[in-house]
């Protein structure tokens, strides 16, 4: 039997297919934008074609099927979504589309407002009220609704969102107002937000709520196709959809959160993470994925990542949970440039594939990272995707030496210096997530992924006196590999403001059978989804949160715990908070008292995982493996360096730096400070030959 | 300028990136654990890093009419505590006429030290929710001297020698109504000057400070190459331009002329204010800090909104304001409304100035901030609060080639706060918000209009809550102003609904009290329109119509669009033939 990863990204179809005994082979596929699903089906026809069967008779041996899709979050951002009216509380009918009055780049005013997801004229209000404690002040107008019924009928609109003031605290409009709505728009896609969001803070829950509407039709009629046509060639195992989480869902899960999509796509590279590195021991990692444009790390912290509620896709707040990705404009194809004071910068614009870099050929005419690694030998010109694509040297060169002759240095200076500052960027992007949250980088292993990060990992590692460093096999598809190994995971919200102290031993306990009663609550109805997914009860873990805050403060720190009730954590909560206020702000104050704010239910379903194989043992000389020598730029000078085949090492081998070890879609750049060795699962392991830090 | 090149462009660069990250780092704590509404919502607070000469190195203003001045009072605690600046030192400062903006803006600076030297200073300023003084969250509309508005901080010590100071901390908040929150706030801004040093600490580990300091001097000589450079392509002139407040609260009928000639002189701007009036008796006069501040502000974003901010950025510039004016008051006068009000008449004549010489870049006028600040104590929660009303700000100026942004107000933050959210509003404070949404027909038509004001209507429902209006435009002389064509915004409304019925309408700068059952109406202003609005096209009429914020009415009085209030499309003979 088979399962498979397939990760929909923008430019590719990555699939990883591992089968009972625990190996795996790697596809890659162009996505077909159009309709997505082709390229899936593309991909699965070519493994039952190596094979040798056909495909309905592979597909009756595949019992799971993992699917991150960015189908969701592409729509949003081309503007494609479904024709969507919102429904909120009448004199209050732009919260969605003010988002808060901000321009974020507020000095530069040649710019517009993202598009709406809904237009003013689709956005109804209906009379109705609730008062900040959640009680009806003024009933709801049935005629309002019929009236935004009629609107939405006669413009064709094919969603609708429903977010009132405070429904958080009670859902009894929202309900109402979707059951009539319901009824005069039968088939229409409904999303309130009382079960979408039910946290406070109006934008931030009508926006995802919006969202949800917005992408909703979308997802849902891909998936029912895809789950026809999968039935139809003879699939018979499970289908789950990958989460921004970085947890999985069931498909009819899928439809009714399709927001719970929009972020999914680097969601779980944290998993894969933690997967490679358990080979060496280390549940502390950070996780780096470079891209053409991008630079996505995660922090991991005891085999954990972090979350955030703060996402946003193209201009709209997304505010669900979410695996706390954060992503800088760096990548192979971000381009450098001399800032009018004459300094130089690299990035976050990138020439991404279309032109791409100049070394490309394809009319790129500004120098990028992926040129500067040409320059410095860390790519062959004939060697880069396996050969398929040429290398452009003398055009790069002229295009340096230009730049060069401006800020006064040699061309070969000049990309240096490109490598310097990227790598430099990309640091400050790892310290944001650590020093920033208060954990030291040095403490932590770094798992690199996608085609550019293993040229410049051991020169980022250098940078932050990180000390391992682990480049999965499987780099350039580590997102379908983390597919593979995600747990069903949802997460559950309410919104409860009251001081902490009135709950614990301290403050007499006296609220805290209601604070009990509200995680129960979540947690049955977290019981419940998981049930309805099929998953037995001994495979459910259980997260607790609560977001806290000073008084008055208006931010939050989330608290954690695990397998344990409120009524045991309660009276240590406050110390824990105190402190971590400390580490990441630098001050805490003992004498202040402490709101909570929301309170969070995390379930996790546990799910059967593929067995990863072991590589047989290749000995510790990968001479045989040596395919020639380049020179390679290393500490001011170019250096003769042996270039290494990728595919032919394996489990035990080892080398020192400076080396360089070539997959068709990775390079790995072994500097002269580091080390590499080969683990058991064939996973390259790079350490610094001298731990001078 | 210094064209021989000592350390190599790339470290020059790096070193740039870590300093500019470091005064993020430290704006990330105020942002993220701030009490004050003021500080994490509306961002009214700016980071810094001066180097030990008292430059200005690295900062990240999130409230842009903070942006300048910050050396103002760096020089003012240097000067101060000198032959006695030690490890582990924190200094506060908020005197107005010592190097701060106004009273409510709480500078907290910390000199950082390497290998026993003073190397740098981290500094945070911000607008505190409470600071003393008669007024509501600092505003006294009545006060007619310093010692009515605030309790007034010349440099002192917060800590010595890492030593907490009990006594100036107990003395300061003794003074204050909002103790706990204000307490809060202060450790804040001491948390972010810490993380600032231990960043600052790493850096110099790594680099040294010889080559940290070639750096630094490299950095300074970009920016000005870079400021110089679009400077330069504006068109050399003389130009002049004046605007009004309403009145400084005290002279209610008598408008206030802040006036600049400008004059751009090859890679050079001088900007004079010596025709503005001179200093008033209410709280209006600016600083010299927040002067500065508030023309940099508007040249920057007409010249070159991507400069880096420094001490090299500042030297293609010269400002003339002459002491004892409304835009340099001299001691004891009140001062705490020049960021707003002030602040913003002072961006509004740079850009009209500049109009001829950079047509392309200026902007119309913005709707000017007139917002309620009220403080008291909330019988349903039990606490105390205080907040000032970001929920009714009006909308932004038009550009060429783009509408005004809407309820993005005020100009001084050039879009950078946020509104609050009304949720958490409603639950902290004792009021319910009635009606939040955008105003028809508020903004200043044009090819570009601008954008939308807003109605914000809120109950009250706890006794005596004390109510500062402050803010401008409520005369016909100080609405949103037009450019190339545009029309100009409209006046605000503001009123009182009493308990009783009795209606009180509402002025600028003025203080009021509010009680149970009282109802706030506020209609907010939109901003003002740039070129024809008979040029802009009918498509976009006609979307704004149907989008209910241009009523059918002002599609043909405004625009020349005539368009059927039934079926919602444009009668094209009819607009052929008023449009022409």
């Amino acid at each position: 039997m088979y399962s498979i990863g397939i990760d929909v990204g923008g430019t590719f179809t990555d699939f990883l297919l591992i089968n009972d005994a625990g190996e795996s082979t790697v596809y890659k596929n162009l996505t077909t934008p159009s309709d997505p699903s082709e390229g899936t089906f593309n991909g699965l026809n070519q493994m039952a074609e190596d094979k040798g069967i056909s495909l309905p008779e592979f597909m009756g041996q595949v019992k799971l099927i993992v699917h991150g899709t960015t189908i969701t979050t592409n729509a949003t951002i081309t503007g494609e979504g479904a024709k969507t009216g919102f429904v909120t509380t009448k004199g209050f009918r732009d919260v969605l589309g003010m988002r808060r009055g901000v321009r974020e780049e507020m000095y530069d005013c040649k710019q517009s407002p993202p598009p709406p997801l809904v237009p003013r004229y689709l956005t109804a209000t209906v009379e109705e009220r609730l008062d900040c404690e959640g009680k009806v002040v003024t009933p709801l107008n049935r005629d309002d609704v019929l009236k935004a019924a009629e609107l939405f009928k006669s413009e064709g609109v094919e969603a609708v969102a429903v977010s009132t003031l405070f429904s958080f605290f009670n859902p009894e409009h929202e309900r109402a107002i979707r059951d009539i709505l319901q009824e005069e728009l039968p088939g229409i896609y409904i999303s309130i937000s009382s079960e979408v969001l039910p946290q406070v803070r109006a934008y931030e829950r009508h926006s995802t709520t919006a969202l949800n509407a917005y992408v909703g039709p979308i997802l849902a009629r891909y998936l029912e196709k895809l789950q026809v046509r999968l039935k139809s060639e003879n699939f018979k195992g499970t289908l789950l959809i990958m989460q921004s989480n970085g947890g999985v869902m069931s498909p009819d899960l899928a439809m009714r959160y399709a927001s719970n999509t929009l972020l999914s796509g680097p969601a779980s590279g944290p998993a894969a993470g933690v997967f490679y590195s358990e080979s060496q021991g280390v549940k502390d990692i950070i996780t780096v994925d470079m891209g053409g444009t991008s630079f996505d790390i995660c922090l991991i912290k005891d085999g954990k990542p972090g979350f955030t509620v703060e996402g946003s896709v193209a201009g709209n707040r997304l505010a669900s949970p979410m695996t706390a990705i954060h992503t800088i404009g760096a990548g192979g194809g971000s381009i450098a440039w001399i800032d009018a004071g004459g300094i130089l910068r690299v990035g976050p614009k990138s020439a991404s594939s279309d032109p791409g870099p100049i070394c490309y050929g394809r009319g790129g005419q500004q120098p990028a990272v992926t040129d500067s690694n040409l320059m410095l030998g860390y790519l062959d010109p004939d060697f880069f995707h396996g050969g398929n694509i040429k290398l452009d040297y003398e055009k790069t060169y002229s295009a340096f030496e230009e730049m060069g002759k401006k800020l006064g240095l040699s061309a070969l200076e000049t990309a240096a210096g490109i490598y310097q500052i990227v790598n430099a960027n990309m640091a400050a992007g790892v310290r944001e997530v650590s020093v920033r949250r208060g954990y030291d980088p040095r403490e932590f292993a770094m798992v690199v992924a996608g085609g550019a990060g293993p040229i410049h990992a051991a020169a980022i590692a250098t940078e932050l006196g990180v000390s391992l460093i682990i480049v999965p096999r499987e780099s350039s598809v580590f997102c379908a590999a983390g597919m593979l190994i995600s747990d069903l995971k949802h997460d559950f919200v309410r919104t409860y403001n009251e001081p902490v102290r009135k709950h614990t031993s301290a403050g007499g306990r006296q609220d805290l059978d209601r604070l009990a009663g509200l995680y129960n609550e979540m947690y049955s109805e977290a019981i419940k989804t998981l049930a309805d997914e099929g998953v037995s009860k001994d495979r459910v873990h259980v997260r607790y949160g609560a977001d806290m805050r000073y008084l008055g403060q208006l931010n939050d720190i989330t608290v954690h715990w695990e397998d344990r009730s409120i009524e045991d954590v309660i009276d240590g909560l406050e110390d824990i908070f105190h402190k971590r206020h400390d580490t990441l702000f630098g001050y805490s104050m003992p004498s202040s008292s402490i709101d909570f704010m929301n309170l969070r239910v995390t379930v996790i379903g546990v799910t059967d995982k593929p067995s990863f194989g072991k590589g047989s043992f290749k000995g510790t000389d990968p001479s045989y493996a040596l395919k020639g020598k380049r020179k390679a730029y290393f500490n001011g000078e170019f250096v003769e360096t042996p270039v290494y085949d990728g595919l032919l090492m394996g489990n035990g081998n080892k080398l020192e730096g400076p080396a360089i070890v070539e997959q068709p879609t990775t390079t790995i750049i072994v500097t002269p400070e580091f080390k590499l060795v080969c683990d058991e699962y064939d996973n390259y392991v790079l350490s610094p030959i001298l731990k001078a830090y | 300028m210094n064209n021989e090149i000592k350390v190599d462009p790339i470290l020059v660069a790096v070193i740039g990136n870590r300093l500019e990250a470091i005064t993020k780092e430290m704006g990330e704590t105020m942002l993220r654990t701030s009490r004050s509404p003021i500080f994490s919502e509306a961002q009214d607070f700016v980071t810094a890093i001066f180097d030990r000469h008292g430059r200005l190195v690295a900062q990240t203003a999130y409230i842009p009419i903070l942006m300048v001045g910050l050396h103002f009072a760096i020089k003012s605690m240097a000067d101060h505590f000198k032959g006695d600046i030690n490890e582990g030192d924190v200094y506060v400062l908020n005197d107005p006429f010592k190097g701060n903006t106004h009273p409510p803006d709480v500078n907290i600076a910390r000199p950082i030290f390497y290998n026993g030297e003073l190397q740098f200073w981290a500094i945070t300023k911000g607008h505190q929710a409470d600071i003393g003084g008669g007024g509501v969250c600092g505003y006294n509309p009545n006060s007619t001297t310093i010692y009515e508005e605030c309790l007034c901080i010349p440099p002192s010590r917060l800590y010595h020698k890492g030593e907490y100071q009990k006594d100036v901390w107990n003395l300061i908040m003794s003074n204050i109504f909002l103790r706990e929150l204000v307490e809060g706030d202060f450790s804040c801004q001491v948390g972010a000057c810490t993380i600032a040093d231990r960043n600052l600490q790493s850096l110099m580990q790594k680099y040294g400070i010889d080559v940290i300091y070639q750096a630094i001097e490299e950095i300074f000589d970009a920016s000005e190459r870079q400021l110089r450079t679009k400077i330069g392509e504006l068109a050399d002139g003389k130009y002049y331009a004046e605007r009004f407040m309403d009145h400084d609260g005290v002279n209610k009928d008598k408008l206030i002329k802040v006036a600049a000639d400008v004059e751009v002189k090859g890679e050079e701007v001088i900007i004079d204010l010596s025709k503005s009036d001179p200093q008033v008796a209410g709280y209006v006069n600016s600083s010299i800090a927040n002067t500065h501040s508030a023309c940099y502000l508007a040249l920057i974003i007409v010249v070159e909104p991507h400069v880096r901010f420094n001490e090299g950025a500042m030297r293609p510039v010269k400002i003339i304001a002459p002491e004892g004016s409304v835009v340099n008051a001299r001691h004891p006068a009140p001062t705490t409304c020049c960021t707003i009000t002030t602040g913003s008449v002072l961006m509004e004549i740079i850009w009209l100035a500049l109009a001829p010489a950079a047509p392309h870049t200026v902007q119309a006028g913005w709707a000017r901030w007139c917002n309620p600040a009220t403080m008291g104590f909330n019988p349903r929660t039990g606490r105390s609060f205080a907040d000032i009303h970001w929920l009714g700000k009006g909308g932004g100026g038009a550009t060429e080639g783009y509408d005004g942004w809407d309820h993005i107000g005020v100009v001084v933050n050039v879009g950078g706060s946020r509104a609050p959210d009304p949720e958490i509003h409603q639950m902290v404070d004792p009021y319910f918000v009635l009606d939040y949404e955008l105003w028809c027909d508020s903004a200043g038509a044009g090819k570009w209009r601008g954008g939308l004001g807003v109605i914000y209507r809120w109950r009250i429902d706890a006794p005596n809550i004390p109510c500062a209006v402050f803010g401008s435009g409520n005369r016909d002389e100080t609405v949103a102003f037009g450019l190339e064509g545009g029309k100009p915004g409209i006046k605000h409304n503001l009123r009182i609904v009493k308990a009783n019925g009795e209606i009180i309408p509402i002025d600028s700068e003025s203080l009021y009290h509010l009680s149970t059952g009282d109802i706030v109406e506020q209609y907010s202003s939109g901003g003002g329109g740039f070129g024809n609005p008979y040029e802009r096209s009918e498509e976009l009429v006609l979307l704004d119509v149907r989008n209910g914020v241009v009523s059918v009415e002002k599609a043909k009085e405004d625009y020349g669009v005539v368009i059927n209030p039934v079926t919602m499309e444009i009668d094209r003979k009819l607009t052929d033939s008023i449009r022409g």
